[in-house]
């Protein structure tokens, strides 16, 4: 079963993120315990999203070896009220951290990766975690590799964008297929996503171009884009179809579906 | 008799067992624990830890045979990092993953996870220990290995 989940894209602006959040949040809304962290280390966004304004420790002072996961863990159950556990471990925002993360050596990342794949363990196994979601940078940065390396399923954003359907293709064929990774794609701003023709040409294309099972498909929303990251979608518009969207992909994910 | 003949002999239990026991003057089976005092079973164990070594590295020799030594590098100084896993060999790759997820585990343990023969990982993990991404360290009669990634700095 996967327990492990890292949102992952080729390019930017695809919508990990939002992804990321909105399926951690739907997870603990079903009661689950989960815990959501910010690998994007060159452009954090978690903390944001969740407003939260100072960290004791963050996620890059556990991967420099430097403080414990548990001070790194910040509880947001709260959040989520009537759910299970929600928290989160976020990137340092700070220049001067973004600027350290981006001069790591392949050492440090080879114990980042040892760190990262402890979390089963600590976080899945002593703590009682159902689910632990990595929020990645888009394309092929150490940190992300060290993510899909450590995860069991990896989730694929991606757009109808044509740079970002032939960068996604060799992503999947050149680096989750060499790691034998369970993936599944999220076709997401797709016009027109009501119309069957239009479904069942995002089906075809997942399974001709991409080879990987479709997971879902999110059309381009404006009310979305009207709230500009500033709440957490799936749980201030519960009947709102990208909530239905987000409750499937759960259960697909659940289900043990996605092969 | 090939390399691969001599190490299916030296799992058979029946080649430890014909050596525990020894006949007296009179012919009666004497055990050797009682023949000749309990010395000698240590001896067996060091004679058998050392059949344990010459089989892995046996194992490796047929490994290297069968892959023309095109893939191993021996000694490497790069780190058992993710670009590392990707340049490797698909059969490598698979055994380097699954000990990067167990952290410290038998060819036994690794077997039962890639569901390739226990002899199979043998090989590949004392490939893995030749090139220098993990090292192996024994506790009685099983090996394990692990990657030292905290030593590599």
């Amino acid at each position: 079963m996967s327990k492990i989940i890292a949102v992952h894209s080729y390019k930017g602006g695809t919508g990990k993120t939002l992804l990321s959040v909105n399926l951690a949040a739907t997870f603990a809304k079903q009661g689950k315990n989960v815990c959501l962290f910010d690998l994007d280390f060159r452009a954090p966004s978690l903390f944001a999203i969740l407003k939260v304004e100072n960290a004791e420790c963050y996620l890059n002072d556990y991967l420099n070896g430097t403080c414990d996961i548990n001070k790194v863990l910040i509880d947001l159950s709260s959040k989520i009220p009537g759910g299970g556990k929600f928290f989160v471990g976020l990137a340092n925002p700070s220049t001067e951290a973004i600027r350290d993360m981006s001069a790591k050596d392949r050492k440090w990342e080879m114990r980042a990766l040892g760190r990262l794949l402890s979390l089963r363990n600590a976080l899945l196994t002593d703590k009682g975690f159902d689910y632990i979601i990595f929020d990645t940078s888009p394309g092929l940065q150490y940190s992300s590799i060290n993510a899909i390396v450590t995860a069991d399923l990896v989730v694929v954003a991606t757009t109808g964008d044509r740079s970002d359907v032939d960068g996604t293709r060799r992503m999947l064929r050149e680096l989750y297929n060499l790691f034998e990774k369970k993936t599944g794609l999220v076709i997401n701003k797709v016009l027109d996503a009501a119309s069957k023709t239009k479904r069942d040409e995002m089906d075809e294309k997942a399974r001709t171009v991409y080879q990987v099972p479709m997971l879902g498909l999110v059309p381009c929303f404006c009310e979305i884009l009207r709230a500009e990251g500033s709440f957490i979608f799936v749980r201030d518009k519960p009947d709102h179809p990208f909530t239905k969207i987000l409750y499937e992909m759960t259960r697909k994910i659940e289900a043990n579906q996605i092969n | 008799m090939n390399n691969y003949q001599c190490v299916v002999r030296l799992n058979k239990p029946s080649t430890v067992t014909s050596v525990a026991y020894t006949h007296n003057t009179r012919g009666t089976l004497l055990n050797n624990e009682e023949a000749l005092g309990r010395k000698p079973l240590h001896v067996l164990e060091k004679i058998r830890e050392n059949l344990e070594r010459l089989n892995d590295k046996m194992e490796v020799m047929i490994e290297l045979q069968k892959h023309g030594r095109k893939d191993i590098q021996p000694f490497s100084d790069t780190p058992l990092d993710v670009m590392t896993l990707l340049s490797m060999p698909d059969h490598l790759r698979k055994t380097a993953m699954t000990i990067c997820r167990c952290g410290r585990a038998t060819a036994e343990e690794i077997s039962e996870q890639t569901t390739r023969a226990r002899a199979v990982e043998s090989a590949y993990l004392n490939q893995l220990v030749i090139m220098g991404y993990l090292k192996k360290e024994r506790k009685g009669r099983k090996a394990y290995f692990y990657a030292d990634r905290e030593s590599q700095v």
